[in-house]
């Protein structure tokens, strides 16, 4: 019996030795440890989910959305916590329209996020929640489905489609902006994405505690544009059927308030949708109006003009001898078609476009002072309108022109300018000598609904508002019957205008088709609005006046109608354009002054 | 018989218990007072690792305590019949009960009879949704089984001999089997710990103490080495040894438990308010880890307040295998007692990370009838044998 006792007590030492351990190893965790096991524990417990900033609106100007933010749900996925991605898929798959293997893929692995689908609404992400819930009713504790998360998000909309997308762009996968003004406007629109840190338990769902922390997103303003939308669209259709009838490889119109700078449409045609961006190749994505330069061709012409006129070397009447063709250093420079030799008024050579009597034109000023004249009318600078990738055109400095640059340069080749630098200078012919810097933004509109309109630019005054009115009403004989477009005339408006038909430099650099253009204003007395009408590689039909002057006409007419402007409440008397036109109307003047002195 | 009559005799049997010499003066009132006190803060446990998650689920946040309290009376119940019967009795149900025991855990593997929850064909079910475990049970019976073989024809007279030894080895020899095609590891280690304590109480040569250990050490080796183990044991054992090499699974659980019992600290979060547990980022919580919710709620302190309970319980035990005379009682006391100890260090080891995982519950805390019924009957057993002790 004795040993017997001896054995209890020695099991009696063996309990003892566990309870030492097991305490030892107590004082070990919750003691020397216990620091290290807690912040392991709140890190487990506490997640930081960044919570979306709602993306701000672009509104047309009268508040219409373009571009507005919906929310909607990212689902995620941490994948540790998936134990059967099979079932799990079926079960999800359905519900959010993929197939099942894609969504099985997505949720097997190691990764502790990933995303199982983008962008559903918000009742998808709760019946994919339901039904993780009715399945999990069937299973045992630990074989739970877990490990899916939702993640509030916006899902960027377009209500009007293509219209105007060529400058709002499109909002990256990534949800900011990818384009367009969703991309240059990004840090007014983004907003700030805010956090929220919360405690979740074992099994991924958020518990109530009285540590969460809320830092809020702050919306991203609204931005309200220049655009009037029903001029957009009567753009949008009449440059979309121009360029399909003409075969053309792009086209673009741009219609502007002189005074202001506003735009009020600009539409591009091919053009995109931004609620399906997968469909669009990348060049159609860009903004051609500020991003491609050209030679502009005779549309140029309007800028010598107004640099002789101003520099006083001619007057609208002066008179040209102009043959069809002149040899400038060791080229010929020629008219569009051969003719005669003219005797044409500096009007009358703007409204024939005619190239040789351009350059006697030019050839009065110095080359450094035609070269002045055209920066000051903004080539080769950015006209600062508020898109991203536009480009300054390029004009060579004087001091690296030979001898036919300057003849060359005066009717509108040898440099490049973009639509928008374009519009920008007729605008400031339009309005009177002074160069208003284009805009789409006409102000913000903050959480609050509180609207701050944007600070509007002084104009700078390019050349007087005489030679202004003068250029103006040389470019009215364009639509006259003598003019290269009497087809883009508006019955009861006085209409001024310049056509272009320049050689096109293509994607090889070499010369090759022709950009056709009209850029006009109406009513010319008092002009409210400049339209650019410019069609890019046209095939059949190339002329300016007959490509650009019906698309012109028919925008033009909608805007003048739209805006209730009143009708011209006078006819004009057309310049002289030629030798005869002079002598008749010194015949005629004389005949009053003897008329004048009979009956005196 | 009148009613009458029935209560009468049922009053006059509580008085004579209550008496100076009667059965209820006779209980190790120590005992009982540690047990009591168990139970009382399993239940809080339970209900402190269940109520928060299963309201959010939408269920009853109380469903498992409410269960739990059932489990309790049942089992104080069974307790206290088997406290009632004089214990040496219960030597000529002995082969009954044993036969009962083996009855259930052949019944357990008959397809549609036994459930497999966790990869172990352990349960059968009943109505009502309860469920029983034939292993827990057969625990008893192999006890009192090996104790009445080893006790026979030779009250304190001389140490067994080898065909005894052996017989004490038969008996528990085909529990163990049944057991072991379950299978579950966790009830065996429990058996063993029994068996090799009740040889060694027994007075049974030395030889057949270290023969059995060298087995036992043989056994591990042999099914590691043959493949014996299943998957899951060995990732149990692997994560043991490495806690990273199943982060999803039993290593995922060792490490949250230790995570769990650390950031209790030195006074806990409080009961009710650990977010670990309540969160239950240990699965099994309200049974095999019930220790983590300790650690977290009550820190270091309540922790070790559950330890000091199950201190006095093996020195109750103990000091009652020394003193009782009887062999019968003295060996079945020796057999619970090594049951106890070595469910509890098992059970606290694995969420300290001392000891590898199987699934043992922690006796008197974890959610879970038969365990409950089994071990407080256990409790009785050892009452009875300190009630009609012939003290040394």
């Amino acid at each position: 019996m004795k040993s017997n006792n001896q054995r209890v007590r020695a099991v009696y030492l063996l309990f003892i030795l566990v309870f030492v351990i097991i305490a030892g190893r107590l004082i070990q965790v919750q003691g020397v440890s216990a620091a290290a096991y807690a912040s392991r524990a709140s890190r487990e417990l506490y997640q930081t989910a960044p919570l979306a900033a709602s993306r701000g609106a672009i509104t047309d100007k009268d508040g219409v959305p373009f571009a507005r933010s919906i929310a909607s749900v990212n689902i995620t996925v941490d994948q540790q916590l998936v134990l059967d991605p099979a079932r799990a898929a079926e079960i999800v798959a359905p519900i959010i329209s993929l197939p099942v293997s894609t969504v099985q893929s997505r949720l097997t692995g190691d990764r502790r996020f990933a995303y199982v689908a983008k962008d559903v609404t918000p009742a998808v992400w709760k019946s994919v929640k339901e039904a993780i819930a009715a399945e999990n009713t069937k299973r045992s504790y630990g074989k739970y489905i877990s490990g899916f998360y939702s993640e509030d998000a916006f899902h960027r909309d377009y209500p009007a489609g293509a219209l105007g997308a060529s400058f709002l762009g499109f909002v990256s996968a990534s949800g900011h902006g990818g384009g367009g003004l969703e991309y240059a406007l990004d840090p007014v629109l983004a907003g700030k994405d805010g956090s929220y840190t919360y405690a979740q338990n074992g099994g991924g769902q958020v518990i109530p505690t009285a540590h969460d922390v809320l830092t809020p997103a702050s919306a991203g303003k609204e931005v309200r544009l220049t655009i009037d939308r029903d001029i957009q669209w009567v753009a949008q259709q009449s440059i979309t059927a121009a360029v399909k009838k003409a075969n053309a490889l792009s086209g673009t119109v741009i219609v502007m308030e002189p005074a202001t700078g506003k735009i009020l449409a600009m539409a591009t045609a091919p053009t995109f949708d931004p609620n399906n961006i997968s469909k669009a190749t990348p060049d159609l994505l860009a903004t051609p109006a500020v991003s491609d330069p050209y030679e502009p061709g005779s549309t140029g012409k309007v800028m010598t003009m107004a640099a002789a006129i101003e520099e006083k070397v001619v007057t609208p009447t002066t008179l040209f001898t102009v043959p069809d063709k002149i040899k400038r250093g060791n080229r010929y420079f020629g008219d569009h078609d051969k003719h005669a030799t003219w005797k044409l008024t500096t009007a009358g050579i703007l409204a024939k476009s005619s190239n040789t009597g351009t350059i006697q034109i030019g050839e009065k000023m110095k080359p450094s002072t035609l070269h002045s004249y055209l920066t000051k009318f903004g080539i080769g600078t950015k006209t600062g309108l508020e898109l991203a990738g536009e480009s300054s055109g390029l004009l060579s400095p004087v001091d690296r022109w030979s001898g036919t640059t300057a003849p060359t340069v005066a009717f509108g080749q040898g440099y490049s300018l973009t639509t928008i630098q374009a519009t920008s200078v007729f605008a400031t012919l339009a309005n009177d000598g002074v160069q208003v810097k284009p805009t789409l933004v006409s102000g913000y509109v903050d959480q609050a609904g509180h609207y701050s309109p944007k600070s509007v630019s002084k104009g700078v005054r390019i050349i007087s508002s005489e030679t202004a009115q003068k250029v103006r009403l040389m470019m009215e004989s364009v639509l006259s019957d003598e003019g290269t477009a009497p087809g883009a005339r508006i019955p009861g408006y006085r209409v001024a205008g310049k056509t272009g038909t320049a050689n096109r430099i293509d994607a090889s650099g070499q010369y090759h088709g022709y950009t056709a253009s009209f850029i006009g204003f109406a009513p010319a007395e008092n002009p409210k609005f400049v339209i650019n009408v410019t069609i890019q590689d046209p095939h059949g039909v190339h002329f300016g006046s007959l490509l650009g002057g019906p698309v012109f006409k028919e925008v033009m007419s909608f805007a003048l109608k739209s805006y209730h402007v009143p009708p011209s409440s006078q006819t004009v008397t057309l310049l002289p354009m030629n030798e005869k036109e002079m002598k008749a109307l010194a015949a005629k003047k004389s005949q009053s002054e003897t008329k004048t002195v009979s009956k005196a | 018989m009148s009613s009458y009559s029935t209560s009468a005799r049922l009053s006059r049997g509580f008085k004579r218990s209550i008496d100076r010499d009667g059965f209820v003066r006779q209980l190790d009132l120590v005992l009982l007072g540690a047990v009591a006190l168990l139970l009382v803060i399993g239940a809080f446990l339970v209900s402190a690792s269940t109520r928060d998650w299963y309201g959010s689920q939408g269920l009853d946040p109380n469903f498992y305590l409410k269960r739990h309290l059932i489990n309790i009376v049942i089992g104080i119940f069974l307790a206290a019949m088997t406290a009632a019967v004089d214990y040496r009795l219960l030597r000529a149900y002995t082969p009954v009960l044993w036969g009962l025991a083996v009855i259930g855990l052949i019944a357990v593997l008959i397809p549609h009879v036994g459930d497999t929850i966790n990869g172990a064909r352990a349960w059968i079910s009943l109505p009502g949704g309860f469920s029983v475990q034939p292993a827990e049970f057969a625990k008893l019976a192999i006890i009192v089984g090996m104790a009445m073989v080893l006790a026979e024809k030779r009250d304190g007279e001389k140490d067994p001999r080898n065909i005894d030894v052996l017989q004490a080895l038969g008996v528990a020899a085909l529990p163990v089997l049944l057991i072991f095609v379950q299978p579950d590891v966790g009830t065996i280690l429990v058996v063993s710990c029994a068996v090799v304590a009740i040889i060694a109480v027994s007075g049974a040569p030395a030889r057949w103490i270290a023969g059995l250990l060298l087995l036992a050490v043989l056994g591990g080796v042999a099914a590691v080495q043959f493949n014996i183990l299943h998957d899951y044991q060995l990732k149990r054992l692997q994560s043991f040894i490495n806690p990273q090499a199943d982060p999803q699974e039993s290593g995922y659980q060792l490490q949250q438990a230790r995570i769990t019992i650390g950031s209790g600290g030195f006074l806990g979060k409080g009961l009710y308010k650990g977010p670990q547990s309540n969160g239950r980022f240990v699965p099994e919580q309200q049974t095999d880890f019930i220790f983590t919710v300790a650690g977290e709620e009550l820190g270091f302190v309540g922790s070790t307040g559950i330890i000091a309970l199950f201190a006095i319980i093996l020195w109750r035990a103990g000091r009652l295998a020394r003193r009782t005379t009887d062999l019968f009682g003295r060996l079945m006391v020796s057999g619970v007692m090594a049951w106890f100890a070595f469910q509890f260090f098992e059970n606290v080891g694995m969420a300290l990370g001392l000891m590898p995982m199987t699934g043992v519950p922690l006796p008197f805390l974890s959610y879970g009838g038969t365990s409950m019924f089994a071990t407080l009957m256990a409790v009785g057993l050892l009452q009875n044998v300190h009630a009609r002790r012939s003290w040394n």
